[in-house]
């Protein structure tokens, strides 16, 4: 009989998919089943997690009622020279073991992604909308998941079927008990705008700024002492960010998904994200890393904003490998074992106070610090950082005057603007990835940031002074190039300019 | 560098007004910068943006008189004093608490690039030699070699405890002329300075026309500006908003003048977003 049985097996194999950062590739499990001492070893680079499936693929086919061969088992995760991590490879083990030794009678065609647990439960695991999707894109349909994770396979635009345990995952495939996909789920419910621009008195220049932020993407710097409004500020920047484009979406929830910070039902992100890390997070936290290789907070903040509250609090090391994901929009994180590429535009705000004590220029309380002591404090922020920011702008103490009630325009209406401003942006970057003006290229800006004749002169006499670099000069062009799209209007006008170089500060 | 001993024909004859002069005196610069007449302006380091501007015009209105300027080279007063002097294109010199050496081994921030300038244009000078770590006695002894070696004493502001005030006191004693800025009443950096002059100690000072005519020189007037945001900028730095509330106008419009101005290097732009004169 047995003989028989050997005769019958043959190679098993299931699709699954392996994910380097947001970068899928199918893999196929490969199981064999042959004669000699009884031992199971998966081949194909496992990582440490994938290497342990041996002990739950193991008991979960056992506890599921059915029978693991005492036979020399094999499975390969191919193509091989790739290392794969994480427990997603379970059921697709799992799955071929069984066809492998005839207990399923059909061959999965189906994507298979999930953990398994020792009584034979499907458990949902990480990065499952990334692989899907890239799954999806090597031509791949039908999804079987846990349940916990169909709906972000469905989301990724699979037919998903999600199963809870490894019974029910065979008697779909076999055809006993078939199970219906899951239905692609709303987007998240957009949070709830935490503060209006109307809730906030006063500071004109700095809304102004958040405004200009907002639409064309350009990095912000508050300054100003505790207490005036630099946090609330910021805190409002969600509410005029325009909505996430569909496809930003996908790739936005993905890093959450790689994250496991997607929620399982509503694993569509609806909102542009809104991280706030503490001034305490390493550069691992923030940029992302370990091993393998996970995504750090200006990735999950992709698409949406990064707020650094007390700036120079944070460590200078830490800082500086923001500059690399500021530049380039991405991060790669490359390991021994492994690289991921993780992208990560994101529109900075960052509040500092201005000095040590915090009240340096406050008319209300005298600073206490000695004038080198305030240098030391600027100079912690290293000068690469601090020219990578567009717009600086001061939040002084307000005045009783200055608390008044009229007049304040609400998120809602400057939210209008710079939806209005996205599409002209949107217009004349038709055909490339980018949709930002903080996204010009250097010659897109010789292109499409014409100045009008007021602008030229003043363009002009601040190159002749040299007030500007060369470099300063193209951050600044952006900024005013974003300042005229807010106002409707084809070229730069002088005060457009002016604007943006009293924003960029000294450089 | 070199050591001159009280004895040597070149050491500063005002300093042997001091019953103990320095012995020898260090002097890293132009020895003729003893010579001309020397007004001494001091204050706290902690200054206000008012203290700021009224050293520096104070300093300028000196050099353009072709008065030297002498302070001690400290963060604050001290420094801008030194800074309007050298950007008034006069002579300024800097009498050190501590070796001169050390002091220039270890300066950082601004005061760094004022040494060579100082160098050229006066002096830099000290009574302690060795590579000795600078003590608070030092700078009390430094800053009754100051009032020596000014024919009149400037204290710009001053809290109520201040080395500025010991310069006063010391300059008193050798009969050298005392003036003090009258600040803001309620302004800690103004209270030493206020105080002086409620004492009878120091006369009030309120032009540098009435330093400088004390000094028997030539009245010399700063052009006063006729723009009125670089007027708002006199004492210190303020940001748009600020701006905009104290000239009654729109911030946009305050912007648009302001960059105009940041180009012709009238206003510099803060990297904290706020503007200031340069």
């Amino acid at each position: 009989m047995a003989i028989a049985a050997a005769v019958r097996t043959s190679v098993a194999r299931v699709p699954s998919c392996a994910l380097w950062g947001l970068e899928a590739a199918l893999v196929t499990v490969e199981v064999d089943v042959a004669n000699g001492l009884p031992a199971f070893s998966v081949v194909g680079l496992p990582d440490a997690a994938v290497s342990e499936a041996r002990e739950r693929v193991r008991a979960a086919v056992r506890n599921s009622g059915y029978e693991f061969p005492l036979r020399r088992v094999v499975a390969n995760l191919a193509p091989a020279e790739r290392r794969k991590e994480g427990s997603g490879f379970d059921l697709a083990i799992a799955l071929g073991v069984l066809r492998a030794t005839g207990q399923l009678v059909n061959d999965p065609a189906a994507l298979c992604l999930g953990e398994l647990a020792l009584d034979g439960g499907v458990r949902p695991v990480r990065g499952v909308m990334p692989r899907v999707r890239g799954a999806i894109g090597a031509g791949v349909v039908d999804v079987i998941c846990a349940e916990e994770n169909a709906a972000e396979a469905a989301a990724a635009g699979a037919c998903a079927v999600g199963v809870a345990t490894l019974r029910e995952a065979v008697a779909h495939i076999s055809g006993e008990a078939r199970r219906a996909p899951v239905d692609v789920p709303p987007p998240a419910q957009a949070p709830r705008t935490p503060v209006d621009l109307a809730d906030i008195s006063g500071h004109e220049m700095p809304k102004r700024a958040l405004e200009i932020a907002a639409a064309g993407g350009h990095s912000l710097l508050l300054v100003g002492p505790p207490g005036t409004g630099k946090t609330l500020l910021a805190r409002a920047l969600p509410g005029i960010l325009p909505p996430l484009d569909p496809d930003e979406a996908v790739v936005a929830s993905a890093v959450h998904s790689v994250a496991g910070l997607v929620d399982p039902l509503r694993p569509l992100l609806a909102a542009r994200p809104f991280r706030a890390p503490h001034h305490t997070a390493s550069h691992l936290a923030l940029v992302g890393g370990g091993s393998p290789p996970r995504p750090g907070e200006v990735s999950l903040a992709h698409t949406g904003a990064l707020f650094l509250d007390e700036l120079p609090e944070f460590s200078r090391h830490v800082l500086d490998t923001l500059r690399e994901p500021l530049e380039e929009g991405s991060i790669t994180l490359s390991r021994a074992a492994a690289a991921a590429t993780y992208p990560a535009r994101v529109t900075l705000v960052a509040a500092m106070n201005p000095c040590p004590c915090g009240h340096a220029g406050d008319p209300v309380t005298a600073c206490t610090c000695l004038p080198d002591a305030i240098e030391r404090y600027h100079a912690r922020l290293s000068g690469p950082l601090m020219d990578r920011i567009d717009l600086r702008v001061h939040v002084p103490r307000l005045a009783y005057e200055d608390l008044r009630d009229e007049g304040r325009e609400r998120s809602a209406v400057v939210r209008e603007r710079v939806l209005a401003a996205r599409g002209r942006m949107r217009a004349r970057l038709i055909g490339t990835s980018r949709r930002t003006n903080a996204e010009l290229t250097v010659a897109e800006v010789r292109t499409h940031c014409r100045l009008d004749d007021d602008a030229s002169a003043l363009a002009h006499d601040a190159m002749r002074t040299r007030s500007l670099s060369a470099r300063g000069v193209h951050r600044v062009l952006r900024v005013a190039r974003t300042l005229a799209d807010l106002a409707g209007a084809e070229r730069i006008r002088g005060d457009d300019l002016a604007l943006a170089l009293v924003l960029r500060g000294a450089s | 560098m070199i050591a001159l001993a009280p004895g040597d024909a070149r050491y500063p004859s005002r300093l042997r007004d001091l019953p103990h002069p320095p012995d020898p005196l260090f002097v890293d610069g132009d020895l003729a910068a003893f010579d001309a007449t020397a007004i001494a302006i001091v204050g706290t380091r902690r200054m206000s943006g008012y203290g700021e501007r009224v050293a520096r015009e104070l300093a300028i209105a000196c050099a353009e008189a072709g008065v030297v300027v002498v302070s001690g080279l400290a963060q604050g007063i001290d420094t801008a004093a030194h800074r309007g002097a050298l950007d008034g294109r006069g002579r300024t010199i800097a009498v050190l608490g501590e070796s001169i050496p050390l002091f220039v081994a270890t300066v950082r921030g601004r005061r760094r690039p004022l040494v060579p300038r100082i160098r050229a244009s006066g002096a830099l000078a000290s009574e302690y030699a060795a590579p000795l770590s600078a003590r608070g006695w030092m700078f009390a002894r430094r800053n009754a070699t100051i009032a020596a070696l000014a024919s009149a004493v400037v204290v710009v502001e001053a809290p109520a405890t201040s080395g500025a005030l010991i310069t006063a006191q010391e300059a008193r004693a050798l009969g050298r002329r005392v003036y003090a800025v009258p600040g803001p009443l309620g302004s800690a950096a103004s209270i030493g300075t206020n105080a002086l002059i409620a004492d009878g100690l120091a006369t009030a000072l309120v032009s540098a026309d009435q330093l400088l005519r004390g000094s028997r020189f030539a009245a010399v007037r700063v052009a006063p500006r006729a723009d009125p945001l670089l007027d708002a900028l006199r004492d210190g730095a303020l940001g748009v908003d600020e701006l905009a509330r104290r000239l009654r106008t729109a911030p946009t419009l305050v912007a648009a003048r302001a960059a105009r101005l940041i180009v012709r290097g009238e206003v510099i732009a803060l990297p904290d977003g706020r503007l200031r004169r340069p």
